[in-house]
């Protein structure tokens, strides 16, 4: 708790930044903000342009404008799409819900093959399984997600009929219906991912193998099992919690074409649609909640860390 | 309706009425029925499965091409899936028939005064919007004045200085500022699709979200970018209609998955705009294929005002110096796209014979020499020394189909000695960038499912805020002015031959063939193309893969 409150501020500060960088995406569009919001054709009409400028206080000094900005954002109002009249929060509120389904289940699906591949493979280092995980986990990096998703929706919705191709069913509507319509997606992001922490993992796992510890723990005749997943997990984990945080970014990145293939409503397909539409104050919106979210997960990650290494919540150094 | 910024920014989207980037939005016209252009080697060929009788109950899905921004017209940008949404909810005042005449659908009639000035309107009685509102004219007016005119919206341009003047209870009168032929074509679009006032005045700025319309399914719910629910509307004024009793519409952008998900069942019924997408749903067992060719056609807009395209020259050398049949071939359209000439399509009234044969063909060395002739003329509109190469830009949207297709054009106008510099643009920059002329050459749709006189004005007259290759010329300003104040077919069609003819020979633009539109739809949906008027009247079939969902049924 007491790590938790220390990071804040730093955080905080960080939140600050990333709003302000968020907020400048207006700013630093060439000419009048007004005019690029309108486009070429309705910036022809001086009412028009006063009227958005008047909305995006664009007449005032750049700090008062940040200022009113942020306590909007703050208090949940980002402003009302000029495209779509609907409220930034609103549409985001709409989709969040979608994204972060399909991103979490990918990331549950990626650890739950990863953790026991990159165990075993770590355990049987340089043997035939071994070689035949690391060559997969190359072969499956190489894959872009869009490939898999085409290749997925091939196998698993019009070859064996078990899925659907596209679509999206809420979970409140039909629990079943929802994962149904969320699986091949997240599987689609879930496997460059696993290939990702199968290799870190294998990597980490066979340093911590070879150390005196697990020496003692073999002499003592403990099972293997016991060995690898309760003594060697545990301090081969850091890089793999560190990568699962930074890869939040991965993730929201492959949704915004992953999204679009399988037509979920999710926030990856609003960013796109936004950017395409010209529709700057959905895309400032869209940035702004990504960019947090992707601070406050690996703020988060951080915070796991005190979990997972005592020796961090004591403020010793992590390293052995 | 207040000026809100929301809506005053939604002036571009007027803009894509008449004149379309490439890939965005197509319309189709003077297509025929279920048999296509048989025995033709190109062009659509619908493949239809036994109809039977009509069935009433069930449910489809069907599979758009793109999601809309919102529902209430005026406000929404209506292109082909929009439009497809919107014949569900809403009723036209006017459609186009069979033979490609404009007829009164939700109205009874319309009558125009001597000099067409004035339309006089009259509505169908006992017609109530979904939510019990009575479609009389005070509804119209409110929905015209308020709605409709309001500064910002779509069709705000399209009324200036039109008026309307209630006559009676169920009768109105459009005023128009000139004499204006086309004015029930205007009916056919989102101005002529009544809606209730009292409704959008309920929802104020949520009004977009909850269309209220006369249609035979009453709107359920939306979740954007994933489904749109209408119901079967219990009190439909057409007796019989509809056959459903739900439609889902689900926007799906990407082509493969959209027909993966027609092949798998998930959707019934997808609609494309694709050459290619058309053929591979030609060839899916159990699925009935709707081909209509459009009254559009696939272009190359050339900024007449830039050097060194200001030439005519160079415009006639590009044309001369590419094979239109190899354009069609990297699209996926051999043997469905018939090459273009013109605007129009060979199926339509409008199409001219005397303009296709003015059309010049594929001549690569006719079109070096005229390239020569501007490169060695020491007064060559681009300032550049004799000798050096002619060089320009070249923008298409970033869709794989044009891509090819921009590289085959960079090949073919690079052997006769032009230096083309490539560039992918998002469909927003690209019409951007078309109607503030900051561009060179760009690829586009010229043309819609209308009558040429609004095509033809828009496209090709100095006041008009989409004429994006800015070429003008007297002699059509006073085509376009004797055709607007003439109802003849035939002195018509001598008016648009002439404005063709003059376009044709100044090249501000080159053609790539007409647009294929294809609904697919699993074989137990029934009817797609086999809507009609109230009167009886045969309906246009599948214009721009559109339909009028009331009449569709399921057998399953």
């Amino acid at each position: 708790m007491r790590q938790a409150l220390r990071r804040l501020p730093t955080m905080a500060a960080t939140l600050l930044v990333v709003s302000f960088l968020t907020f400048l995406l207006t700013g630093l569009l060439p000419g009048d903000p007004a005019v690029q919001i309108l486009g070429p054709e309705g910036a022809n009409d001086p009412e028009a342009v006063a009227a958005v400028r008047a909305d995006l206080r664009l007449d005032d000094p750049l700090p008062a404008r940040y200022a009113g900005w942020l306590g909007d954002a703050l208090t949940g109002d980002l402003g009302r799409s000029y495209r779509t009249g609907q409220p930034v929060a609103e549409a985001i509120g709409e989709r969040l819900p979608v994204t972060v389904e399909v991103g979490t289940l990918a990331v549950v699906l990626a650890l739950a093959v990863a953790i026991p591949l990159g165990t075993f493979s770590a355990f049987r280092a340089g043997g035939p399984a071994d070689r035949v995980i690391t060559g997969t986990s190359f072969g499956l990096l190489a894959v872009p997600n869009f490939m898999m998703a085409i290749l997925l929706i091939w196998i698993l919705a019009e070859t064996l009929g078990w899925l659907p191709a596209t679509g999206w069913v809420r979970l409140t509507d039909d629990p079943v219906g929802n994962l149904r319509t969320a699986i091949m997606p997240a599987l689609a992001l879930a496997t460059g991912e696993l290939a990702v922490y199968t290799r870190l993992l294998r990597a980490d796992m066979i340093t911590t193998l070879q150390q005196d510890s697990i020496t003692m723990a073999r002499a003592k005749g403990m099972p293997t099992a016991r060995i690898l997943f309760r003594h060697a997990l545990r301090p081969s984990s850091f890089s793999l919690m560190t990568v699962v945080g930074l890869q939040v970014g991965a993730i929201i990145g492959g949704s915004v074409v992953i999204e679009t293939l399988f037509a979920l409503p999710g926030v990856g397909r609003l960013l796109v649609d936004s950017i395409l539409q010209r529709d700057l104050i959905m895309v400032q919106g869209v940035a702004l909640v990504i960019a947090i979210s992707f601070v406050v997960i690996n703020f988060v990650v951080d915070l796991l860390y005190t979990l997972l290494d005592p020796r961090i919540r004591h403020g010793r150094p992590a390293t052995a | 309706m207040g000026l809100e910024p929301t809506r005053r920014a939604r002036a571009g989207t007027r803009l894509v009425w008449a004149l379309v980037a490439a890939g965005l939005i197509a319309a189709g016209c003077g297509g025929d029925d279920d048999s296509g252009s048989a025995g033709d080697t190109t062009g659509a060929e619908s493949d239809i499965s036994e109809q039977g009788d009509p069935v009433y109950g069930g449910s489809i899905t069907v599979g758009l091409e793109a999601e809309t921004d919102e529902w209430l017209p005026g406000n929404g940008s209506f292109a082909n899936a929009g439009t497809s949404v919107a014949y569900a909810i809403y009723d036209p005042l006017m459609r186009r028939d069979a033979d490609g005449e404009m007829q009164p659908y939700l109205a009874e009639s319309i009558e125009p005064n001597d000099d067409l000035t004035e339309w006089t309107l009259t509505l169908r009685p006992g017609v109530q919007f979904h939510d019990g509102t009575p479609l009389n004219a005070e509804a119209l007016k409110t929905v015209f004045d308020d709605y409709l005119k309001a500064p910002g919206t779509n069709t705000a341009g399209a009324l200036t200085d039109v008026e309307m003047v209630i006559v009676d209870d169920l009768t109105v009168t459009y005023q128009l500022p000139n004499p204006n032929s086309a004015w029930p074509d205007q009916l056919g679009l989102a101005v002529g699709w009544p809606f209730s006032p009292t409704a959008a005045a309920a929802a104020g700025e949520d009004a977009g979200s909850q269309p209220v319309g006369t249609g035979p399914f009453v709107f359920d719910s939306w979740e954007r970018d994933n489904r749109l629910v209408v119901k079967k509307n219990p009190d439909y004024w057409q007796e019989g209609l509809p056959y459903l009793d739900e439609i889902v519409f689900r926007p799906i952008p990407d082509e493969d998955t959209r027909i993966s998900s027609l092949t798998t069942g998930d959707i019934d019924v997808l609609q494309t705009l694709r050459q290619s997408s058309g053929v591979r749903v030609r060839d899916l067992d159990g699925v009935d294929s709707y081909e209509q060719l459009g009254n559009t056609t696939g272009v190359n807009i050339f900024n007449t005002t830039k050097p060194p395209l200001d030439d005519v020259r160079v415009r006639e050398a590009l044309a001369r110096a590419v094979d239109q049949e190899q354009i069609i071939e990297i699209q996926g359209g051999t043997g469905v796209v018939p090459p273009s000439t013109q605007i129009f399509n060979e199926d339509d009234p409008y199409w001219s014979e005397a303009v296709a044969d003015a059309w010049p063909g594929y001549d690569a060395d006719a079109a070096g020499e005229l390239i020569d002739e501007y490169v060695n003329d020491p007064a060559r509109s681009d300032g550049k020394a004799p000798g050096e190469p002619v060089t320009f830009r070249y923008d298409c949207p970033p869709d794989p189909s044009l891509v090819d297709m921009a590289q085959l054009y960079q090949s073919f106008w690079g052997q006769v000695g032009v230096e083309v510099e490539l560039r992918q643009v998002e469909q927003a920059t690209h019409i951007s960038e078309a109607i503030s002329g900051d561009y060179d050459a760009k690829c586009f749709r010229a043309g819609l499912d209308r009558d040429p006189y609004p095509t033809l004005n828009d496209a090709f007259t100095a006041d008009s805020a989409i004429n994006f290759t800015r070429f003008t010329d007297p002699a059509i300003d006073a085509d376009l002015e004797a055709l607007a104040a003439s109802s003849d077919l035939e002195e018509r069609q001598a008016l648009v031959e002439e404005i063709s003819l003059i376009v044709n020979e100044n090249f501000p633009m080159t053609y790539h063939g007409s647009t294929l539109s294809v609904l697919g739809a699993r074989d137990v949906v029934k009817n797609l193309d086999g809507w009609s008027f109230p009167d009886g009247a045969e309906g246009s079939g599948t214009p721009g893969a559109t339909t009028m969902w009331g009449f569709v049924w399921t057998t399953e």
